[in-house]
C-alpha cells in the first residue's frame, strides 16, 4: 500500500512536466480548439441538408444532425487524441532520448505508462467538454443538463478502453517501430462501425448487430441518450455494465502487451533504437 | 543469470562474473569479470565497440545478460532492480536525455520526484545540486538553450540527486572541451571522495591517469586487463625510440637512408618532424631488441648521440593489449 502511495505521489510530477511542455507550445492549444470549431461549422451546414427523419430518436426526442454529429465528433476527437497520445507517449520518450533516463529511476513501468498520459487523460476530456459547450452556445445545440453526469460516467468508463488500445498500440510501436499503426487502424475501423457520424442502422446488418459489442458504439449511444434524450441512471447503467468489462479487457491486454514488448526490448538490447 | 549474492561479491560495490551478452551472432561481452570497490573510481577502458556501454546497461538493469551474474551492493540486479535504482546514479553518454522545452530546474525536480522525493524536498535538492555543478544561474533556462557542457553537468546533477552509492558514467567527456571535461571529472572525483563507487567508461586514455585507481580494459567484449593504472603502464613494451643520429652526411634524408640500410629490416627510421633536425623515430621490428638495432647502426659508422623511449606508458599498453588480441 505504501509502495502504491509512493507511486501515486509521482503522478503530479508527470502532470506538471507535460503541462509545462504543452504550454511551451501555446499555439497547439489554440489550433486544437480552432480545428474543433471548424469541424462544428462544417457539420452545422451539413446538418441543414439532412432530414431529421433519417436520424434515430433518443428517449423519444428527435434530434438534428448537428446534435447527433456533435456528440460523435466529440467522442471521435477524444478517441483520436487519446489513442494517439497514449500510443506515442512512450515512443516520444524513446525519440527524445529520455526513456532510459526514466527507466533507471525507481519507478514502476506501470507508473511510467500512466504518468506519461495522465495529463492528456485530464486535458482531452476537458477539451471535449469545452467543444460541446462551445457548439451548444454557438449553434443552439440542445443538451439535457440532467444527462451531463450519466454521460460523464459513460465517458469515464470508456477511458480505459481507449487507454488500453493506446497502450497496445504503444507496445506494437515499441516492437515494430513505424509499423505499429495497425492498432490505430483497427480503432478507426471500430469507430467507422460505431455510428459516430451516421446512424448504425444505415450500415450493413452484420455491422449494426456487431455494434452491440462495439465499445465505441456503446459509449456514443450512451452519451447521446444522456445528453440529447436526458436518459437517467436506469437507461445508462446497463450501457455502463456492458462497457466496463470491455474496457477492463482492453486495458489488461494493453498493459500485458506493453510489459512483454518492454521485456523483449530489454532482452534484445534495442530499447534505445528508434 | 544466477540468484542472490555470492561470497565473492562481499565488500564490492559492483560485481559481475562470467558475464556474457550476445546480440544475435555477435558476442558483445564474453565471460567478463568486473569488480569495483566502495569509494573507488574505476575506469572501464576500451575502444569503440569494446562492450563498455553494454556492460553499463546491464549494470543498470536496462539490458539482460545472456549469461553470468551481476550484483550491485551485494544484491542481484535483476531481482532487486527497483531497490537498487534508488542507490545508483547514471550519466549517459548521449546529449538527449532531458526535456528540452522545460528548464533545467524543472527537469531535475521531475526526476527527483521520480526518486520518491516530495515536491518541496525535490526542489530544494535540485537547487542544491544545480549550485554544486555550477548551473544555479541557468536553473530557470530551458535545457534546449544549454550548451553541450552545461547539459553534461546537468546530467551529473541529475545522477547526484539521490546521493548515489554507485555512479555509472558513460563517456561523459568524449566531446567536451578540455576545460569542460576537467570540470566534469572534478565533479565525479568529488562524488567519489564522498563515498560513491564510480565506474567511468571511456576510450580516452589520457584521462585515466590521475583519475582512476584501477582500470578494466575491454576489447571485443573480453577483459584484456584488470588491475591498477600503474600496472597497466608497466605492461607497455616500448617499440618506438627517439634517436639523434649523425654520420657526416649533409642531409637528413641521406642519414635516414643509411640508417635504414644498416638496420637491415630490424626496424624503420622516420623523421621526428618539426625543427628537430637530426632526430628520428626508430621503430623496432618484431622481436628486435634495442641493443641489436643500436649495434647495427654503430657498425655502419652511424653515431647515436642520444636515445630515449618515445611515449610509452598506458598508450602503448592500450595498443599492445588491443592490437595484439586475437580477433
Amino acid at each position: 500500500m505504501t509502495a502504491l502511495a509512493g507511486e501515486l505521489r509521482k503522478m503530479p510530477a508527470f502532470v506538471r512536466r507535460d503541462f509545462l511542455v504543452a504550454w511551451s507550445y501555446r499555439m497547439s492549444f489554440a489550433s486544437d480548439l480552432i480545428s474543433l470549431g471548424v469541424q462544428a461549422f462544417v457539420f452545422a451546414f451539413i446538418s441543414k441538408m439532412i432530414s431529421t427523419n433519417e436520424l434515430p430518436t433518443f428517449q423519444g426526442e428527435q434530434v438534428t444532425y448537428l446534435e447527433f454529429a456533435a456528440i460523435g465528433i466529440a467522442l471521435g476527437v477524444f478517441i483520436h487524441f487519446g489513442l494517439e497520445r497514449v500510443a506515442m507517449a512512450i515512443r516520444s520518450e524513446q525519440l527524445m532520448g529520455t526513456l532510459e533516463s526514466l527507466l533507471v529511476t525507481p519507478t514502476r513501468t506501470a507508473t511510467l505508462q500512466v504518468g506519461s498520459v495522465f495529463f492528456d487523460l485530464v486535458y482531452i476530456p476537458v477539451q471535449t467538454a469545452l467543444f460541446l459547450t462551445a457548439i451548444a452556445l454557438g449553434f443552439g445545440l440542445h443538451l439535457e443538463a440532467a444527462g451531463v453526469l450519466p454521460a460523464t460516467i459513460v465517458l469515464l468508463v470508456f477511458i480505459p478502453f481507449v487507454w488500453g488500445l493506446g497502450v497496445l498500440s504503444a507496445a506494437a510501436t515499441l516492437t515494430f517501430r513505424r509499423g505499429g499503426n495497425a492498432v490505430a487502424l483497427g480503432a478507426v475501423l471500430l469507430a467507422l462501425a460505431s455510428g459516430l457520424y451516421f446512424p448504425v442502422d444505415l450500415l450493413p446488418q452484420w455491422v449494426s448487430t456487431g455494434a452491440e459489442l462495439n465499445p465505441i458504439a456503446l459509449a456514443v449511444d450512451g452519451m447521446r441518450s444522456a445528453l440529447l434524450g436526458g436518459a437517467g441512471w436506469t437507461e445508462t447503467l446497463p450501457i455502463v455494465a456492458k462497457l466496463a468489462p470491455l474496457s477492463a479487457i482492453s486495458l489488461l491486454i494493453g498493459i500485458l502487451a506493453f510489459r512483454l514488448a518492454l521485456q523483449r526490448e530489454q532482452r534484445l538490447g534495442t530499447l534505445g533504437l528508434y | 543469470m544466477t540468484g542472490g549474492s555470492s561470497s565473492e561479491s562481499l565488500g564490492t560495490a559492483v560485481f559481475a562474473r562470467e558475464l556474457t551478452r550476445r546480440f544475435g551472432r555477435k558476442l558483445a561481452l564474453d565471460d567478463v569479470r568486473f569488480e569495483v570497490r566502495p569509494g573507488e573510481l574505476h575506469a572501464l577502458l576500451g575502444p569503440n565497440g569494446a562492450g563498455k556501454t553494454t556492460l553499463i546497461r546491464i549494470l543498470l538493469g536496462l539490458l539482460q545478460p545472456t549469461g553470468g551474474s551481476v550484483e550491485l551492493l551485494g544484491r542481484n540486479v535483476r531481482r532487486h532492480a527497483a531497490e537498487l535504482r534508488r542507490l545508483v546514479g547514471f550519466v549517459p553518454s548521449g546529449d538527449r536525455s532531458f526535456y528540452l522545452r522545460i528548464s533545467g530546474l524543472e527537469n531535475l525536480v521531475f526526476f527527483a520526484r521520480l526518486q520518491g522525493m516530495r515536491r518541496r524536498e525535490a526542489k530544494a535538492r535540485s537547487l542544491e545540486v544545480l549550485e554544486h555543478v555550477g548551473l544555479a544561474e541557468a536553473a530557470g533556462e530551458r535545457v534546449g538553450a544549454y550548451s553541450h557542457g552545461m547539459q553534461k553537468r546537468l546530467s551529473i546533477a541529475r545522477a547526484l540527486l539521490a546521493n548515489p552509492t554507485v555512479l555509472l558514467v558513460d563517456e561523459a567527456t568524449h566531446d567536451l572541451d578540455p576545460e569542460g571535461a576537467e570540470r566534469v571529472r572534478n565533479l565525479v572525483r568529488l562524488a567519489c571522495s564522498q563515498g560513491a563507487a564510480v565506474v567511468w567508461a571511456t576510450q580516452r586514455l589520457e584521462e585515466i591517469r590521475g583519475l582512476a585507481e584501477r582500470v578494466t580494459l575491454l576489447h571485443r567484449g573480453r577483459v584484456e586487463f584488470a588491475g591498477g593504472v600503474h600496472e597497466l603502464s608497466a605492461l607497455a613494451r616500448p617499440r618506438d625510440h627517439v634517436v639523434r643520429l649523425a654520420n657526416g652526411r649533409p642531409s637528413d634524408a641521406a642519414v635516414r637512408a643509411a640508417a635504414e640500410a644498416a638496420l637491415r629490416g630490424r626496424g624503420r627510421v622516420a623523421p621526428v618532424g618539426g625543427s628537430d633536425a637530426g632526430h628520428y623515430v626508430l621503430s623496432l621490428g618484431e622481436n628486435v631488441v634495442l641493443g641489436d638495432a643500436l649495434a647495427a647502426l654503430a657498425a655502419a659508422d652511424i653515431q647515436v648521440h642520444s636515445c630515449r623511449e618515445r611515449r610509452s606508458e598506458i598508450e602503448d599498453a592500450f595498443r599492445f593489449l588491443t592490437e595484439d588480441a586475437p580477433s
